[in-house]
């Protein structure tokens, strides 16, 4: 296969991502793979792809709607993909993510889960309403890079606090960097409450925990 | 200049002189209440409309809807499958499975939508027909005489085109199904609007309305649910036909209940006749934008900052302040930005309510 043919076919799963096209997009990740395309360079041009929606949204050129279909887009390529990546080394790292106890609310941390996938995390989604102890319980289990937790309501934005105090007292708090985020949630009050961080959309908080897995890694 | 409750009601949102704008509030989380009764609210005060009449506002809740079924009719009975602490699940009577907390307010977490499918849509379907009986309530007449009579504004529902199904199937599945069934989607919204203006004829020719209420809470805090492409696509001609009808029998305040980051659904609403937002959501809402960019075209409702509540004292003060020059150009009616939180205590609640009163009768059009 020649450079070009490999340029084409990984440009193809770029466009139809951006496009929102998902009538090809497991057809070209099957053809990409049938090239002997390695699994690093499609995950890479599906990363690029949401870089590209997560930008797109971030201008307001993108709407919920269309990171929804974005992400079904995604979902589709990871069927292809997934039954070949655990042998494989296109996980970056390791997310635990849940909206916390008290709060129902569940399409932020959705969104935040699956461009955390995009970009090649493993994410475990414990769900809503989820205990401090449930979320000590999952890093104890699964011991992840990141712990990013989502609330909506100004009543429930406080048990951020309690599961980091939860996890200080397990001794796991130095071992996970914590994202927090939400409608009420700003970057004072994720600094206030000891988060790593906080109070950014659920792209721009995908493209943190990366970077910190990129640095841990260095 | 003494005005009936409509009358103050109606030259406001006609920008005309008034000697004061209606005192209207939006409602309170229920826990807002029972903490209000540990802080001095009298126990016998209980919903809304109580706490309204107590506080002696005009409030939105006091200002019932004509008793008209718009909508899932009948309502089928929810079953609770299973307690779980402070859990329930519950089955919702439609084929959906939801999670709700016993003791607090909050929206229900579905852990199986009613529509999942075309076919769960076929058996759902019948519940929108508007020969259902009961839609309009038997005596009838009874009802033309009673709201006849009132010296409020009469209100009517007018349902939801994106809201109400996006309960039934969740926020990701109608996503999905806009792109690749917008067949079905263009379906269900039609099966609506039959409904909706069906029962519009009935009732509109024996009854004089004022306002129109739609329910979409579409939007959050980074903007809407739905693209605003779509949302001009499937929805604005759809609502041109219902106001058409509103315009025909002379109901011209059309308000749209949805919170959240509206900036980019304002011109579609008000392309299709839709001209009144509601609660404009401080954080995510700038009613001096809105006003500037849209004129007199737009009128609005709700914008006080309920974090402002939350404060306290001067905060509320310039709060009010804060929205001084839009209440004295007219169009407007402040009421807080959504439902009263429990953050806010009953003192700093009747704080607001004071300086309320004094602001209403001190600034208007």
């Amino acid at each position: 296969m020649g450079h070009c043919d490999k340029n084409r076919i990984l440009g193809s799963i770029l466009d139809a991502i951006v496009s929102l096209n998902l009538d090809n997009i497991s057809m070209l990740c099957r053809n990409a793979l049938e090239l002997s395309i390695s699994i690093q360079e499609i995950v890479d041009s599906i990363a690029k792809a949401m870089e590209i929606i997560g930008r797109k949204y971030e201008e307001n050129e993108y709407f919920l709607s269309d990171l929804i279909m974005a992400g079904e887009c995604v979902k589709e390529c990871f069927k292809i993909l997934e039954p070949l990546l655990k042998g494989g080394g296109a996980v970056i790292g390791r997310a635990v993510i849940g909206t916390v106890e008290g709060d129902l609310h569940d399409i932020g941390k959705n969104l935040f889960g699956m461009f955390l996938r995009s970009m090649g995390f493993e994410v475990i989604d414990l769900g809503v309403d989820v205990s401090p102890e449930k979320f000590v319980e999952a890093v104890q289990r699964y011991n992840p890079d990141v712990v990013g937790m989502s609330a909506l309501l100004t009543t429930t934005v406080v048990n951020m606090k309690k599961v980091i105090r939860a996890l200080k007292e397990a001794g796991l708090r130095d071992s996970v960097k914590i994202i927090v985020g939400g409608a009420a949630v700003t970057k004072e009050f994720a600094k206030e409450i000891g988060a790593d961080e906080g109070g950014v959309d659920a792209y721009e908080g995908a493209v943190i925990c990366r970077k910190w897995v990129e640095e841990k890694k260095r | 200049m003494g005005l009936s409750h409509r009358e103050r009601f109606l030259r406001t949102f006609e920008f005309k002189s008034v000697d004061r704008v209606p005192n209207y509030e939006f409602g309170y989380w229920k826990e807002t209440i029972d903490r209000w009764h540990m802080e001095g609210l009298p126990i016998e005060v209980q919903s809304d409309k109580d706490v309204e009449l107590y506080l002696g506002l005009e409030g939105l809740e006091s200002i019932e809807y004509l008793p008209i079924a718009i909508g899932i009719w009948p309502n089928p009975p929810s079953i609770t499958l299973r307690r779980e602490d402070d859990k329930e699940v519950v089955a919702d009577g439609l084929g959906g499975i939801f999670v709700k907390k016993v003791y607090t307010s909050t929206i229900p977490h579905y852990i199986r939508y009613p529509i999942r499918s075309r076919e769960d849509w076929k058996r759902i379907k019948p519940f929108f027909d508007p020969k259902t009986p009961g839609r309009i309530p038997l005596n009838w007449n009874d009802i033309i005489e009673e709201y006849g009579n009132r010296d409020c504004p009469v209100r009517i529902s007018v349902g939801s085109l994106y809201g109400w199904l996006r309960n039934l199937m969740g926020v990701e599945r109608i996503s999905i199904a806009f792109y690749k069934e917008p067949d079905w989607i263009e379906e269900m919204m039609d099966t609506i609007i039959d409904l909706t203006i069906s029962i519009l004829r009935i009732v509109l020719k024996d009854i004089k309305v004022y306002w129109a209420w739609f329910w979409e809470d579409m939007a959050y805090s980074k903007g809407p649910l739905l693209s605003p492409k779509l949302f001009e696509r499937f929805m604005v001609p759809r609502y041109k036909r219902i106001t058409e009808i509103l315009h025909e029998y002379g109901v011209k305040i059309v308000v749209v209940d949805c919170d959240g980051n509206i900036d980019a659904l304002v011109p579609g609403w008000l392309e299709a006749g839709v001209n009144c937002m509601f609660p404009l959501e401080a954080r995510y809402v700038d009613p001096y934008k809105l006003r500037e960019k849209f004129g007199k075209r737009i009128l609005l409702m709700g914008g006080v900052d309920k974090r402002a509540l939350i404060v306290g004292g001067s905060a509320i003060d310039r709060e009010l302040e804060r929205l001084t020059p839009l209440l004295e150009e007219g169009g407007y009616i402040p009421t807080v930005d959504h439902r009263v939180p429990p953050d806010v205590s009953y003192q700093n609640y009747l704080h607001y309510m004071k300086k309320k009163k004094e602001w209403l009768e001190k600034h208007h059009p």
